[in-house]
């Protein structure tokens, strides 16, 4: 293990300097959050990465499903990408701005590489060969109640148009096992907008159940050349149709192929 | 690279500040037969014994800057002596008067008397720092600055005021209207900098935005390039280099007090009349809020900057 980050914090090393870059990500810290992070990754969720032949040494734009009401899933993505991969990447995920707004964890996240979800700072980072990780369901995605697990909201178009923009391949992801954390939810709507939170959940239990996690990465998808970063919606619909539809396929084999908990603790 | 132009009679406003001093100097240097006449409505002392500069020390009234622009004939201005906003600098009316009223009967005046040039010192205060705020914001982001903070609306106020002169009248004189970042050196004494080298102030653990900042030399040869070569617009004055709160406080290395935001909070209103820290600062020492300097390299050129945040930094501390 201690090897294996050896090897990492090399090749990290070697792709960022040691000094913070503007967005406030400093790469040590990142990588001891990583080393943090990593027995739950390995032992607790039991993570596996399937598709990283897919990914190659340059910037993508990582979209992802959102699942689990809390999101665990973008550290368990940032995570592979940091430690699975041939060419280890420190991923920015875009973040809402109630976490950026917070104290100690709006530095802590932006420290291990989180970013405000804002359209400068994703063309921006695109620009200097950071991959970035959205979810285009946003809160939508995350904060579902029991009975729509696993159903795929409406992905909105705004990072369409960045990747069009920035010319950014587009990576499909799809998180199986998320959901499982916590199995049981009532989503306290109305009295988490009082609160002026994005979401209230009230769940079973307190911390994450065990889920065996399955992170499946698709082909990249290009956006075609002659788009328009300001096409009209109707013309960006298709394109958005594909992407949703290869990451709601993803989460099907996923969830066809579920390691559930019982088996888990069974073996 | 625009070019630039040769500067003959120069007013500059607020010249008992540190920063309209050193520009004074460059000025000089650059221009050898160049005549300044710095105003101001303070006390002047420190003044650099040059042949080329004159001061005056008077309220600023209409009649008062009437009788002097028909006295010289002055082909730009450089206004850098908007008054700080802390509630420690003296009363909300005189701000008001000198920074909106005051810079209001200037830019009259620059139009009456057919001056060529004037160059407004703003700050990036304007924009505020706020959680949502994007890095490297550009000059047409929202200025968001009196949002939370009243004490920042005469700030905002002054630098639309200049911007809309500047829009209405850019066909008869060029004005600029520069936004810098956090101006620090050892002659500058505003908030920032005494924030950094007071021992002990309070230094929040819970936040760490980044930060920019322009050396007072940098940002004085960068007034004398607007002055020069820089065409009508607003632009942002901040180098390449971000770095941390914390890591900036480190590198002045005066020891300071590291608590929750909500302790400096409250700190600062108690300790308002020792610690003259303004409350809406408070929201820089948790949100970021950089500058997109692109617009200015471009006109000005990729060199203008001679010291690094860093090296600024270290200079701040020798002093």
């Amino acid at each position: 293990m201690f090897k294996k980050f050896e090897e990492i914090e090399k090749k990290l090393q070697n792709r960022y300097s040691e000094q913070r870059d503007p967005w406030g990500l400093e790469p040590k810290r990142a990588l001891a959050d990583i080393k943090v992070l990593w027995p739950f990754y390995k032992y607790y969720f039991d993570v596996q990465l399937h598709g990283k032949e897919y990914v190659k040494d340059h910037p993508y734009m990582v979209v992802s499903n959102h699942t689990g009401q809390i999101p665990i899933d973008g550290m368990l993505i940032c995570t592979a990408f940091a430690t699975e991969l041939e060419s280890p990447r420190i991923l920015r995920p875009l973040v809402e701005r109630f976490l950026t707004s917070l104290p100690f964890l709006g530095r802590w996240s932006s420290e291990g590489g989180a970013v405000l979800g804002d359209r400068h700072n994703c063309l921006n980072l695109l620009k200097r060969g950071e991959s970035v990780l959205i979810f285009p369901e946003g809160v939508k995605g995350i904060a579902k109640n029991t009975k729509d697990y696993y159903k795929l909201q409406k992905f909105t178009r705004g990072f369409l148009r960045m990747a069009i923009a920035s010319d950014a391949e587009i990576l499909p992801i799809a998180v199986v096992g998320a959901e499982e954390f916590f199995p049981y939810v009532l989503q306290m709507k109305k009295l988490a907008k009082f609160l002026k939170i994005p979401a209230l959940p009230l769940t079973a239990n307190l911390f994450p159940l065990p889920s065996p996690i399955d992170i499946y990465i698709g082909e990249p998808y290009s956006l075609p050349k002659d788009l328009s970063p300001e096409a009209l919606d109707d013309e960006l619909e298709l394109h958005l149709i594909i992407i949703e539809k290869k990451i709601q396929e993803l989460t099907e084999f996923g969830l066809k192929n579920r390691r559930t908990i019982m088996q888990r603790l069974k073996s | 690279m625009n070019e630039r132009t040769k500067l003959k009679s120069v007013l500059i406003i607020g010249i008992q500040g540190a920063l309209a001093k050193i520009t004074a100097e460059i000025l000089i240097k650059k221009h050898p037969e160049i005549k300044i006449h710095g105003v101001d409505s303070r006390e002047i002392d420190q003044v650099p014994n040059r042949t080329q500069l004159t001061t005056q020390q008077l309220k600023y009234t209409r009649t008062n800057f009437e009788k002097m622009f028909r006295e010289h004939h002055f082909d730009t201005i450089l206004h850098l002596g908007r008054l700080g906003h802390s509630p420690a600098l003296g009363n909300i009316h005189k701000r008001i008067d000198i920074n909106l009223v005051g810079t209001n009967t200037i830019l009259e005046l620059a139009h009456k008397f057919n001056c060529k040039k004037v160059v407004i010192l703003s700050t990036h205060h304007v924009y505020g720092a706020h959680s949502d705020n994007s890095m490297f914001l550009k000059e047409d982001a929202p200025l968001r600055g009196s949002f939370k903070y009243a004490e920042l609306r005469d700030v905002v106020e002054m630098d639309q005021m200049c911007t809309n002169w500047m829009w209405k009248n850019q066909n008869q004189i060029d004005t600029v209207v520069l936004r810098p970042c956090n101006i620090i050196g050892p002659q500058i004494k505003n908030s920032i900098t005494q924030y950094l080298k007071t021992p002990y102030a309070p230094l929040p653990i819970d936040y760490n935005p980044m930060f920019q900042f322009v050396h007072e030399f940098d940002m004085a040869s960068i007034i004398v390039g607007s002055a020069e070569a820089l065409k009508t617009g607003i632009y942002n004055v901040a180098g390449d280099d971000v770095i941390s709160l914390h890591e900036a406080a480190g590198i002045i290395g005066v020891r300071k007090l590291k608590v929750p935001i909500i302790v400096v909070e409250q700190l600062a209103k108690i300790m308002t009349p020792i610690w003259k820290f303004p409350h809406y600062l408070i929201d820089y020492l948790k949100f970021p809020s950089t500058l997109d300097n692109s617009e200015l390299k471009k006109n000005l050129g990729g060199d203008i900057f001679r010291f690094s945040a860093k090296e600024a930094l270290e200079l701040l501390k020798l002093h």
